[in-house]
Formats: structure tokens, C-alpha cells, sequence
């Protein structure tokens, strides 16, 4: 074989797990340029195995943890890695985004992406060292928490190997179950629930091979400028605060969704805000591995039981989205999403949904009210054991709905199956494109619309077909952070995002890469995706979003209104922006 | 003129206060004003009597503005945030 790019070893583990046999597959030049790594790779392997025509929870689905030309670099915030595959929840593709040491390990493999296919014959832990692989018994690790699991790998295999881990949700197959590492998840979409069905409790990755840059000595300097930068203004927020300072905001514009979108504001938002719970309780800062920003803030669980993650996400759809003010309850609820591995927006949506359903007398569970911080306590364990109305919820809002009928499903909080995040799209319009058409489903991380609404570039409550190449625009750049891969926190720090990109990949890769050609690169991430969307069964009527969102306006924001008229005319200028035809066939 | 201003995020961290009232004809006026009585607030997110990059301003909650000579009429409500609101 040729000598590997650098900052690649241009070739993928490709690991049938039914038998066992692991192969390394060249990849050539070319197919790297143009997919570059992370996402953009990940869905290009998985067209190549065809994996949008297959059940994703059966032993012929494909999978794909991808890492990047990036990953091992001096670059702050690039260990970060993609775990690609048909969502059992939307039916379409997901990737979604970890962080940290399981990154940079499984690169250190020499593989620039890893592929499961196949279904281990028992439950198994599959051990990756350098191009060694093998099954070894997970008996001992069933019904394990994410962060159990995690533990007692490192006690088995020691501190070299990194693991990505499923919990006991992953094992149940729940459809919006994640993989967990070192506390970070790849977490929307049900990733966890694909890897379980292979019979795969973890992975344990550990390797020697290091890649090498073709700047070393430019590239270090440019590494050092972006440090320094990420020190700045720009990333304050996530330094100091964390994002779980988006409530107060999102709160005053009306746009945190609330009691499953039936407000866009709550009340006891306060009472659960950062600013407060940083004054009631020890609050302690974290970060990814090789990140000079470090927006993780956690806090302190009363009676000494630890301290927890928070993020606003998290804190949205466990607290207003089931209209819960209880700090404690809010917290607990997120540490068990970690310790089951769990989504956290799905479980709150699911879970908020049906708190709906039950105030509508279509489900007769009368403990699941909203406002209730131990009904939401006790409906995350039942969707993790599948016990009772638990066997429902596991399936997500859109599934739910399905069974439920009575045209619930114009109040199930989803898109293609995805619940909606923490941005009520009424009141932000762009991002209601962005959400109508995303590949994986509603989604906060492949559209960055929601920039465009919080500038003076359009009216959030009047957003034309005019804008729809601002959504484009936050598409793409989303397509490129999460394939080269970057942080999108550090996305602040670059004043021409695009050549600043280029500049980076040179040095790394020595490409004479362009802005041009990564915003071309871009465009195709986005259309692989909707390749794979078509070829698993996409049609036009799936951009849209829940019918309560497109004919009521919110009780609390009159302004806040969309029509489906207005939202078909913005889906049709995306799809002419995009190239695509007006129904958005490619 | 006297405007109500709202602050948020980094903006109420650095300023010690959730809420204060500001005088000026414009956006620009009241950022120096709050210049003027914040200082910490003023080393992150204004410059003179502009917003500093990462920061925006927001009248009544509706409209998103950012130019200096943004007019301003009594009573309003300014609300100083993060310019990104991603998370
Ligand atoms: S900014 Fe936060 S999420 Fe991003 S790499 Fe750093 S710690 Fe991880």
C-alpha cells in the first residue's frame, strides 16, 4: 500500500462480528478528499455497504465510528469522533458526535474509521488493539450502567484501552439509546440501541499508530493561534457558564419549548437555571480531552450523591419540556439518562408527550403528570426495563403516537421521528426550516439556524423563501465542523470560517485545499445524507414538522406562528438553494 | 429617555445585576451609559458604544439590533445577550 496521507492512514477495520474476521480496506485518496472524516466519511462507508436499505437493528445493518483527519492534532477540541448509521428511531441516517479519549485511542488503532457489520454470536465486549480484534464475554457487564461499565473495563483492561459503552437502554434497544464515553454520548437517533442489537456492550480501543502532519511546525503555530483565541469573547459562555445559560434567554424570547410545546415559557424557569443552581451548589468545570475551552459545568446532587453534567438540552427537555421546576428531580433525571444512556432530548420529549397524552384521557396513567419530578423519574427507569407504559415510550414520541392514535401525532414533539430540541420553531423560523428538512430529524447540531434568528438578518416570526440560504449556509457549515471534525463551540473564534478551514486541512493533510472546495465538500456531506434518506424510503412529506406547530400559534407569544403554507415555501427555496429539485429530490 | 435593560449569560455575570434602567436616544447612548456604570461589563461586551463581538442586543424581546444608532423611545425594554445561543 501507498504511503497514508497525513493526517490519515487511509484504510478502515472493517469487522464482520458474526464471524469475527476483521479486514483492512484501503481508502483511497480521492474518497478521502472528498468525504474528509467524521460524518461526511461515515455516510459515505455506509452508502458503500448499503445500509439505507437494511433494518438498522438486524445483524446486516452497518455501523461506522469514524474519526478525522483532525483527530490527534495539536487542534484544540478535534478529538472527536462520528458514530454513523441507519436510526432505528427515524428510519434515516444519524450521526451523531462524541468526544475525548476514544477518539484519539481509536485512531492510534491505524484506522481512520471503524465498521461493524454482523451480530456477535453472545453478548461481547469487542477488544480493538492495534489490527488485533477479538470478542471477549460481556456476562459479567449486563445491566451495567454507562459509567459502571466504563469502570470496570478500565479495572479489566487497564487505563491504555478507552471504551464506548452502551447501558442497560442500549441493551434493551430502546430506540433513542446512546453510546456513552467517559461521560459524553453520541447521543441522538439511538446509535446505543443499533450497537446492542449487535450484541456489542462495548468497544475497547488501544493502539500505537500515530499519524503525521504534512505542516508539523505550521501547523503547531496555527494550533497555538486557535488556543488563544478559544480563550476569547467568543467562548465565554461556554467557559463560564455553560450552555445551560441558554434557559433565561430562550425563556424571555418565548422560545423555550415548554409542556410539550404547549408554551414558550415557564415559569420556574429560575428556579432551575444555571444562575441559580451555581449559587445553591458546588459547580465544577470539565472538558473533552485536548480542549482549551471546556464548557462542561457540573452540579451537586444533595446528600453527597455526586454531581452531574449539565447542559441546556438536558436541562430543557427534563425540566420545562414536563413542566418540572424541582432542581433535584431535574438533575437526578439527567444523571439517569447518563447512567442508562439514554438521549436526554428524545426521553424528555417521549416522556413529556405522553404526560400530554395522559391530560387528554388518551392514556390511562394518571401518576404521569407534568410537573411531577418523580413520574419522571419513574417513567425513565420503566422506558430502560420496558416494563408498562415503558414499552411504548421506548419506541419515541412518533412510534408512540402511531399506536396510540386519536391524531396524537400532531402533538408528538418529533421530525421524521426525532424529538424537537430546546427551540420552539414558531418563534424561530429559520430553524424551523432548518428542523423541517434536517437529514437525521429535528436537530439543534445540523443546523445552526437558530444564528440566523438571533440576528438582525431576518424577522424570527417572519421568515421568508428569501432566508432560506441562511439555513443553507448554517447546513453547511455544520457538515464541515462535524466531518473534519471540530467543535461547534469553537465555531465563534473563526472570522472566515470556510478559508480558515482550508488552511487547517492544508497543513494537516497537504492538500492545496481551497475555501471553494470545502464549501463544495460540504454540499456533497449534505447531499450523501439525503442520498441515504432516498434510498431508505424518503418522501417530500417528511420535511415538515408537527401539525400543532404549523396551526397554533403559542398561548403565550401570539407573534410566534407558522402556517403550512409558509413552511412548504421555505422548504421549496431550500430545496432550489440546495440545487435539489423543488420537492427536494436530488 | 429611560429604558429598562434586561441582561443575560455572560452579560448578567459580568455586570452583578439581572435588570437596570439606562438613559440615551439610542442603542449607542445607553451602551455607553451602562459603559460607563459597569465596567466589568463593559471589558466584555461593549466597546464605547458598541457591542463587542459574541454580544447582541434585542428591543422588547422582538427585534434583534446591534447598529449604535438604533433609536430607542421611553419605556423600552434593551436586552443584552450572547450573540450565539447554541448549546
Ligand atoms: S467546548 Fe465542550 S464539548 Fe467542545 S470539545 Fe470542549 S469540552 Fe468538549
Amino acid at each position: 500500500m501507498a504511503s497514508p496521507i497525513p493526517g490519515f492512514h487511509s484504510c478502515y477495520l472493517r469487522i464482520d462480528l458474526t464471524t469475527g474476521a476483521a479486514q483492512r480496506v484501503v481508502l483511497e485518496e480521492q474518497f478521502l478528499r472528498d468525504h474528509l472524516g467524521g460524518s461526511g466519511l461515515g455516510v459515505a462507508l455506509l452508502l458503500k455497504e448499503g445500509a439505507a436499505g437494511v433494518d438498522p437493528l438486524s445483524s446486516a445493518a452497518a455501523m461506522a465510528f469514524v474519526f478525522s483527519p483532525l483527530v490527534g492534532s495539536p487542534l484544540t477540541t478535534s478529538a472527536k469522533f462520528a458514530v454513523v448509521s441507519k436510526s432505528p428511531l427515524t428510519q434515516r441516517i444519524n450521526d451523531s458526535l462524541a468526544s475525548s479519549g476514544f477518539a484519539l485511542a481509536g485512531k492510534k488503532t491505524g484506522h481512520d474509521a471503524i465498521v461493524l457489520t454482523g451480530k456477535a454470536p453472545r453478548p461481547s465486549i469487542l477488544i480493538i488493539d492495534d489490527d488485533q480484534v477479538r470478542l471477549e464475554s460481556a456476562a459479567d457487564f449486563l445491566g451495567l450502567s454507562t459509567g459502571e461499565t466504563e469502570h470496570r473495563l478500565r479495572e479489566r483492561y487497564g487505563t491504555e484501552f478507552q471504551t464506548a459503552t452502551i447501558g442497560p437502554a442500549g441493551e434493551r434497544a430502546v430506540s433513542y439509546a446512546t453510546i456513552s464515553h467517559d461521560g459524553r454520548h453520541a447521543g441522538r437517533g439511538g446509535s446505543g440501541a443499533v450497537l446492542g442489537s449487535k450484541n456489542i456492550k462495548a468497544l475497547a480501543v488501544r493502539g500505537t499508530h500515530r499519524p503525521h502532519w504534512a505542516e508539523p511546525s505550521a501547523l503547531v503555530e496555527l494550533a497555538r493561534k486557535f488556543s488563544e483565541k478559544s480563550f476569547g469573547p467568543a467562548t465565554a459562555k461556554y467557559r463560564e457558564l455553560g450552555t445551560a445559560s441558554n434557559l433565561l434567554t430562550f425563556n424571555r424570547l418565548n422560545v423555550l419549548p415548554t409542556r410539550n410545546f404547549q408554551q414558550g415559557s415557564f415559569a420556574g424557569a429560575a428556579a432551575i437555571s444555571p444562575e441559580e443552581l451555581g449559587v445553591a451548589r458546588e459547580r465544577t468545570r470539565s472538558s473533552c480531552a485536548a480542549c482549551t475551552i471546556g464548557c462542561e459545568h457540573l452540579y451537586g446532587l444533595k446528600n453527597g450523591k455526586g454531581s452531574v453534567r449539565l447542559e441546556y438540552e438536558n436541562l430543557f427537555a427534563l425540566g420545562p419540556l414536563c413542566g418540572i421546576d424541582d432542581p433535584e428531580a431535574v438533575l437526578e433525571a439527567c444523571r439517569r439518562c447518563d447512567d442508562l444512556g439514554l438521549d436526554t432530548i428524545s426521553a424528555g420529549g417521549t416522556i413529556a408527550f405522553a404526560m400530554e397524552c395522559v391530560e387528554r384521557g388518551l392514556i390511562d396513567e394518571p401518576w404521569l403528570q407534568f410537573g411531577d419530578g418523580a413520574a419522571l423519574l419513574r417513567a425513565l427507569d420503566l422506558i430502560a426495563t420496558g416494563e408498562g407504559i415503558g414499552r411504548l415510550m421506548a419506541l419515541g414520541s412518533r412510534r408512540m403516537a402511531h399506536e396510540i392514535g386519536h391524531n396524537s401525532i400532531d402533538f408528538a414533539p418529533q421530525v421524521k421521528g426525532l424529538e424537537i430540541p430546546g427551540y420552539d420553531p414558531r418563534g424561530l423560523q429559520t430553524m424551523a426550516l432548518g428542523f423541517a428538512v434536517g437529514s437525521r430529524g429535528a436537530d439543534h447540531n445540523r443546523s445552526g439556524a437558530y444564528e440566523v434568528d438571533f440576528s438582525e438578518a431576518v424577522d424570527r416570526y417572519h421568515v421568508g423563501p428569501e432566508s432560506a440560504h441562511l439555513a443553507v449556509e448554517t447546513e453547511d457549515k455544520a457538515a464541515l465542523m462535524d466531518s473534519l471534525i471540530l467543535c461547534k463551540f469553537l465555531r465563534g473564534v473563526f472570522t472566515d470560517f470556510f478559508a480558515e478551514s482550508a488552511e487547517i486541512l492544508r497543513l494537516v493533510t497537504g492538500w492545496d485545499v481551497t475555501a471553494d472546495e470545502l464549501r463544495q465538500t460540504a454540499r456533497r456531506i449534505v447531499t450523501d445524507k439525503k442520498r441515504f434518506n432516498i434510498l431508505a424510503g424518503w418522501t417530500p412529506a417528511e420535511d415538515t414538522l408537527p401539525d400543532r406547530m404549523l396551526r397554533q400559534a403559542l398561548p403565550d407569544d401570539a407573534r410566534a406562528q407558522l402556517s403550512p403554507e409558509r413552511l412548504s415555501a421555505l422548504v421549496r427555496a431550500y430545496n432550489l438553494a440546495r440545487g435539489w429539485s423543488p420537492e427536494g429530490w436530488i | 429617555m429611560q429604558v429598562v435593560v434586561e441582561l443575560f449569560g455572560i452579560a448578567r455575570a459580568r455586570a452583578g445585576v439581572a435588570q437596570t434602567t439606562a438613559v440615551g436616544q439610542c442603542l449607542g447612548d445607553v451602551l455607553a451609559d451602562l459603559a460607563g456604570r459597569f465596567p466589568l461589563l463593559a471589558e466584555s461586551c461593549i466597546a464605547g458604544r458598541t457591542l463587542r463581538p459574541g454580544f447582541t442586543a434585542n428591543l422588547g424581546g422582538r427585534r434583534f439590533v446591534t447598529a449604535q444608532e438604533t433609536a430607542l423611545t421611553d419605556g423600552d425594554t434593551v436586552l443584552l445577550l450572547p450573540l450565539d445561543g447554541g448549546g
